[in-house]
């Protein structure tokens, strides 16, 4: 924006954002102010004294659409329908939601109202910043009908002043909450008013307070109330984004290594090397995520760098117990697998080649391939749901780990099926030689002991391939 | 304001998921194939931004691909980081020969991994040929 096209600025200590817009509404002024306060900034577009649109930072928008489907007033293929069209404008998306008769003109006209409501309110709390008033009036795409200072200002203030009777607290307009784990009874039981039931909803470890404040068109120091009585029912807890980032960072470089790892075995040439091979791909998972639960588990956080024996004997209580009933229930080898300094020490069983051979070795090392995938699937289950829950971060790992555990599966099949390729084989030359016993003239078939493949060796070509 | 869009090629759908959702967290539009055929068509279909290419891919190598876009005027300009658990000096030669910009090595760290791609997207607009740009919001609208 060009200097010569400003009128006035100044600093909002001498001038309050109120005074401004009161004294632009009274003038009748056409143009656009802007007020900026730390790293916030607001843009209010004024005809003749009226707001004409407005914008906030350069926030990405919320993503109304989606909203707007978890709170059932949308449904999902409409909802994708607009947001191609739309592209992230929500201006455009409630404009388009009303030429598809898919929203009155009437709340399209109160959606954005509010919008400009709540963001006059939040601004209208800043106490340092400045402001500037230019004559040039930028062109933002609103279909809202021009609104009155004024009443905007009377319904802004008492909105701040919300805010300002909740008293101490910790919660913003960005903070992000989610439902917690342990929650799975039918929230109507709990006699929840139906805005507690939407905010509750909408918490989904995804949607900021201002956010739900949209979607909802309930101010934001009500949604603030609303969450603070959720989170003493315990029903959501507050979400730490940057550490969940960090969180879903680690464990993708875990599973990525993992599977780098998984994909490198594929070079071994017999069973008993494959076998083996998944075997150290498998227990270097559950140590990678072992490690990173000691480091993001919940029961150890916000408390600072704690004692390493702290962390095992944590790891230990919490999987000891599913590892033990694994190894009495289904995988006797497992009771070689011991925890030690909170890690899973598989050596026994990578080392049984020593002490066993043949036939019998293949068989143990099939029962630890067998255990091991379990206790994995265990662990990460375990993990994710302390860690992040039923969230947004959470299901999308569990996506990744899905794929991850397809890939683990499919190497498991490949082994089934030879070995019940093989156990063919030998029920045919037991077959055979009994037959050869009876009448000496029969003529042997030709023996494979593999399945068809390259080398005779037990993988398939495409899998060897994929291994590179 | 198109967000840019990033091919991920690779036969691993772990690899693919973790980038994807990787990027995606970074505001990055991400498409996926994992075939070579399948990613010549999204590369015809999307332009993407930037490639993320696997070298080990069934039925047509990364090297291979590689080569195909680079001979095409249209999309020749487009940034390949190539994704291998090869790290000797002949695969990345080779890569290099092929037409590649940049290596990966698998298994790549994802902070890594999103410095490298935020490296090559900070020109992609200037890059894009204007006739592509309304194919592409074309095909969006169409759905």
């Amino acid at each position: 924006m060009e200097l010569q096209d400003q009128i006035m600025d100044g600093d909002l200590q001498t001038l309050g954002l109120q005074s401004i817009l009161k004294m632009l509404a009274l003038s009748g002024k056409t143009g656009t102010l802007f007020v900026h306060s730390g790293p916030e900034t607001i843009s209010i577009s004024l005809r003749k004294g009226q707001i004409v649109a407005l914008r906030e930072g350069e926030a990405n928008q919320p993503d109304l659409l989606g909203m707007l489907c978890l709170i059932n007033k949308l449904d999902p293929p409409r909802a994708q329908a607009v947001r191609e069209s739309a592209q992230g404008n929500m201006q455009v998306a409630l404009a388009l939601l009303v030429e598809r008769n898919w929203m009155s003109p009437d709340e399209m006209q109160r959606r954005l109202e509010f919008t400009v409501t709540q963001a006059i309110s939040h601004a209208l709390r800043w106490v340092d910043g400045r402001f500037s008033f230019h004559r040039q009036l930028i062109t933002m795409e609103s279909r809202m009908q021009a609104l009155d200072v004024d009443s905007v200002l009377l319904e802004a203030l008492r909105q701040a002043d919300e805010w300002e009777e909740m008293g101490q607290t910790t919660l913003t307009r960005t903070t992000v909450a989610r439902w917690l784990p342990e929650v799975s009874n039918d929230v109507r039981s709990l006699g929840l008013s139906q805005e507690h039931i939407e905010v509750l909803c909408l918490s989904n470890g995804e949607l900021p307070l201002q956010a739900m404040s949209l979607v909802l068109m309930m101010p934001e120091a009500r949604i603030a109330h609303v969450m603070t009585r959720l989170l003493e029912l315990r029903l959501i807890e507050v979400v730490d984004t940057a550490l969940e980032a960090e969180l879903q960072q680690d464990l993708s470089n875990i599973i990525i290594m993992c599977q780098h790892t998984l994909a490198q075995q594929r070079q071994n040439l017999t069973a008993d090397q494959h076998l083996l091979g998944l075997m150290k791909t498998l227990s270097q998972c559950i140590n990678g995520l072992l490690i990173h639960h000691g480091k993001y588990a919940k029961a150890l956080r916000g408390r600072g760098q704690l004692p390493i024996p702290d962390i095992v004997r944590y790891l230990e209580r919490r999987f000891m117990q599913p590892l033990q009933l694994l190894s009495k229930q289904q995988y006797p080898i497992l009771e070689t697998a011991n925890f030690a300094n909170g890690q899973l020490d598989c050596s026994e069983i990578l080392h049984l080649d020593k002490l066993v051979k043949g036939e019998k070795l293949e068989e143990f090392y099939w029962e630890a391939v067998l255990g091991l995938a379990t206790f994995l699937r265990t662990v990460f289950a375990t993990l994710l749901n302390d860690e992040v829950g039923n969230s947004h971060t959470g299901r999308q790992l569990n996506v990744v780990w899905k794929a991850f555990l397809t890939e683990i599966d499919q190497e498991i099949q490949q082994y089934q099926l030879y070995r019940a390729n093989q156990n063919t084989q030998h029920a045919r030359n037991r077959h055979n030689e009994a037959a050869f016993q009876v009448g000496p003239g029969v003529p042997m078939p030709g023996v494979t002991g593999m399945p068809q493949g390259q080398n005779n060796l037990p993988w398939s070509s495409e899998t060897q391939r994929r291994s590179m | 304001m198109v967000e840019p869009t990033v091919l991920v090629v690779d036969d691993s759908p772990t690899v693919r998921k973790i980038v994807q959702m990787t990027l995606q967290r970074e505001h990055i539009r991400v498409i996926t194939a994992g075939d070579g055929l399948s990613a010549l068509t999204s590369v015809a279909d999307e332009m993407p931004a930037v490639i993320l290419l696997d070298i080990q891919l069934p039925r047509m190598d990364g090297y291979h691909i590689c080569q195909i876009i680079r001979k095409n005027l249209q999309f020749r300009t487009i940034p390949i980081i190539m994704l291998s658990g090869k790290d000797g000096l002949f695969d990345k030669m080779r890569g290099r020969l092929a037409g590649s910009t940049e290596y990966l090595t698998k298994p790549f760290d994802t902070a890594e991994l999103i410095q490298t791609v935020k490296k090559h997207l900070v020109d992609w607009q200037a890059r894009m040929p204007p006739q592509h740009e309304g194919m592409r919001t074309r095909l969006r609208r169409r759905g």
